[in-house]
């Protein structure tokens, strides 16, 4: 394991004897007819397995890349990554998302060099080759001297196209293999729970300004999981609740915000009315949720009213639950003790970058924006007091893989008596065909909902491995 | 009585950062006037901070020296794993500037960095930037009214906490 703080180091070393589909399908012991459900350590820490996971999921299916409300204006650009790629999606002159490979066909250069901005052409810095908001080629310089050969003058210079680009509600994904489903299919019924984050505001949602970049020195998927995982809160962040307690003692003399489990903390024994449980779809998507009396702290309070005649009680007391939504592999909704977007981004088998935004209804009032900003900070950012704890006990998990023996974890079993394909009240009310829910108390905390994510993962990988002819990456 | 001088400000700075670092945290707190605004601003790009703090995102932002003190709670509780131990660090301040004083009040810039080190994970790290103290007289002493912390390297490893800032 790397330290804390060592430079990122990007990609693994050569990975010798490159895995089986079998070998590693055999990675994940899953046993439905025995009600086993477990994963084997080196998931996290095989270089084998990231290269493979780069390769095959993020480099071969839809990955989310941003919020078009990021992009308001033409000419409006940001850059990203799918995979190890570097990305950029531009508005063009006419108001088109598109999303290109963020390199020069020239020499392969980085052509937008930073996060954002708006530009209505991009000149690589290298050669002076130029492109438009839509990806054209402009100028190639010194073109009519340069005496090119007949093939080159018969090749496109355009920037390459991400070979799939879509949006569902103003979620923007692109995969770098046309050999995938459609956004629509790909999402599910998991599109249902975009729409009750989006819903929030006759305008959708935005990113408020201002984003924090953390890593930790721990597998991506550790990340995934914690996001889904009800079981950690109560033991991961007392620190943070009993900071909680104190305020409201103080009954908010000091300064404080007041937070949405001021009243009702639907993760605790003995919650009123309380209703927690998980939904699993295809393709790795889930949801990790709670419902509970809404909160007149919460900053959506102020259109109660509004968003029970627009979308029913029921739907609007989703809209208030804690909903933890992970759209697989890279994106992660939160909305809990504040809302976050985030983007995971592996850099290694031990390190993990994640973008991260507190995302918003467009439009709230200046006091439920502030509100929510406060709640968020404290909650969520690497200098809050919820998130730091998360984070280094990623690093704690990274460092317990290392051992090469007793190497399957039981951290997939709780709720598996639990799980049921079949519909119930809530799913139809939400009006989704999940592949598995469980309902329960706030003690139940499943873990089956992870089996989702790990059976997506090893049939993308299986299925790469097998279509490519070898598990070895590049 | 006179504004506040040259002096007087190095004093406190170095004050402050060494009761950090001795995790004199009472002594630190009481260095902050009950309505202290504590900020650090995160960055809306390469270029620019944050500079709203009730509509632009910040890395910490507070007001009133309670949630100052709740944090220095979380850090003695226990309960806190990114905590357990209490990293290291050596604060070191140049740069100072009074940039304006009167009897009652004072604006005064510095640069900072902050030597952490993590005996856990045997690892190190330098976090670094600029403080503004807005100082005000209170009684006989100076307090910080408002502390604006700007963070230059906002690429975080892991965490970053009050007293690493």
């Amino acid at each position: 394991m790397n330290g804390p703080h060592t430079l990122i180091s990007r990609g693994s070393p050569p990975a010798a004897g490159a895995l089986t589909a079998a070998e590693l399908s055999a990675l994940i012991d899953d046993r439905p007819q025995d009600g086993a459900f477990r994963v084997h350590r080196t998931v996290f820490s095989d270089p084998r397995v990231f290269d493979l996971e780069m390769k095959h999921i993020f480099e071969s299916g839809w990955v989310f890349l941003g919020l078009a409300s990021q992009l308001p204006r033409p000419h409006d650009y940001l850059t990203t990554t799918v995979g190890r790629q570097p990305v950029v999606v531009m508005r063009d002159s006419e108001g088109r998302l598109n999303a290109f490979l963020n390199s020069c066909r020239h020499k392969g250069a980085i052509i937008c060099p930073l996060t954002s901005g708006n530009r209505k052409l991009h000149v690589c810095s290298y050669h002076g080759w130029s492109y438009d908001s839509a990806g054209r080629n402009r100028a190639i310089k010194g073109r009519a001297e340069g005496a090119y050969g007949q093939a080159f003058e018969t090749e496109s210079h355009d920037l390459a196209s991400l070979p799939r680009f879509g949006e569902y509600r103003g979620l923007l994904f692109g995969s770098l293999s046309a050999d995938v489903p459609s956004l629509e299919d790909y999402l599910g019924d998991a599109r249902k729970l975009i729409d009750l984050a989006v819903d929030q505001s006759n305008e959708g949602l935005e990113l408020v300004p201002g984003y924090v970049t953390f890593t930790f020195n721990g597998n991506w998927k550790l990340q995934l999981e914690n996001c889904s995982d009800a079981y950690h809160f109560t033991s991961t962040h007392p620190s943070y609740l009993r900071v909680l307690d104190r305020r409201a003692a103080s009954q908010g003399s000091g300064g404080a915000i007041r937070s949405v489990w001021d009243n009702d903390r639907p993760f605790e024994s003995g919650a009123r009315g309380a209703t927690n449980g998980t939904f699993s779809f295809a393709n790795g998507h889930v949801l990790n949720w709670s419902i509970s009396q809404p909160s007149d702290a919460h900053p959506l309070f102020e259109r109660i009213e509004e968003l029970t005649r627009r979308f029913g009680e029921a739907r609007c007391n989703w809209m208030f639950g804690t909903r933890n939504l992970t759209l697989f592999p890279n994106v992660q909704l939160a909305e809990n003790a504040s809302s976050q977007l985030r983007i995971i981004r592996p850099l290694a088998p031990d390190k993990t970058e994640m973008l991260t935004y507190c995302m918003a209804p467009i439009g709230e009032s200046a006091e439920a924006r502030r509100r929510r900003i406060r709640q968020y900070e404290d909650f969520f950012n690497p200098s809050g007091m919820a998130t730091p704890d998360d984070a280094v006990l990623y690093e704690d998990c990274q460092a317990g893989h290392q051992t090469p023996i007793a190497e399957w974890l039981q951290g997939y079993s709780r709720g598996a008596g639990a799980a049921s394909a079949a519909p119930n009240p809530l799913t139809e009310g939400l009006g989704i065909a999940p592949q598995s829910s469980v309902l329960g108390g706030p003690d139940l905390c499943d873990e089956s909902v992870f089996h989702t994510y790990y059976r997506s993962w090893r049939d993308r990988l299986t299925r790469g491995i097998e279509r490519s002819g070898t598990g070895a990456a590049q | 009585m006179s504004g506040l001088t040259h002096q007087d400000a190095e004093r406190l700075l170095y004050l402050e950062a060494h009761l950090l670092d001795e995790r004199r945290w009472d002594e630190w707190l009481d260095l902050y006037t009950e309505d202290a605004v504590f900020w650090t601003p995160a960055w809306r790009n390469e270029d620019e901070p944050t500079a709203s703090p009730d509509t632009e995102l910040s890395l910490i932002y507070y007001e009133g020296r309670s949630n100052l003190a709740d944090r220095v709670w979380r850090l003695r509780s226990g309960l806190s794993v990114a905590s357990t131990p209490i990293q290291r660090t050596a604060h070191a301040i140049s740069n100072v500037l009074v940039e304006a004083a009167t009897d009652q009040a004072a604006k005064v810039k510095s640069s900072w960095a902050t030597h952490v080190f993590n005996p856990r994970r045997k690892a190190q790290h330098v976090f670094f930037g600029r403080y503004e103290h807005d100082l005000r007289r209170e009684g006989d002493r100076w307090r910080v009214a408002r502390k604006k912390i700007l963070l230059l390297n906002d690429y975080i490893p892991t965490v970053v906490d009050f007293y690493m800032l």
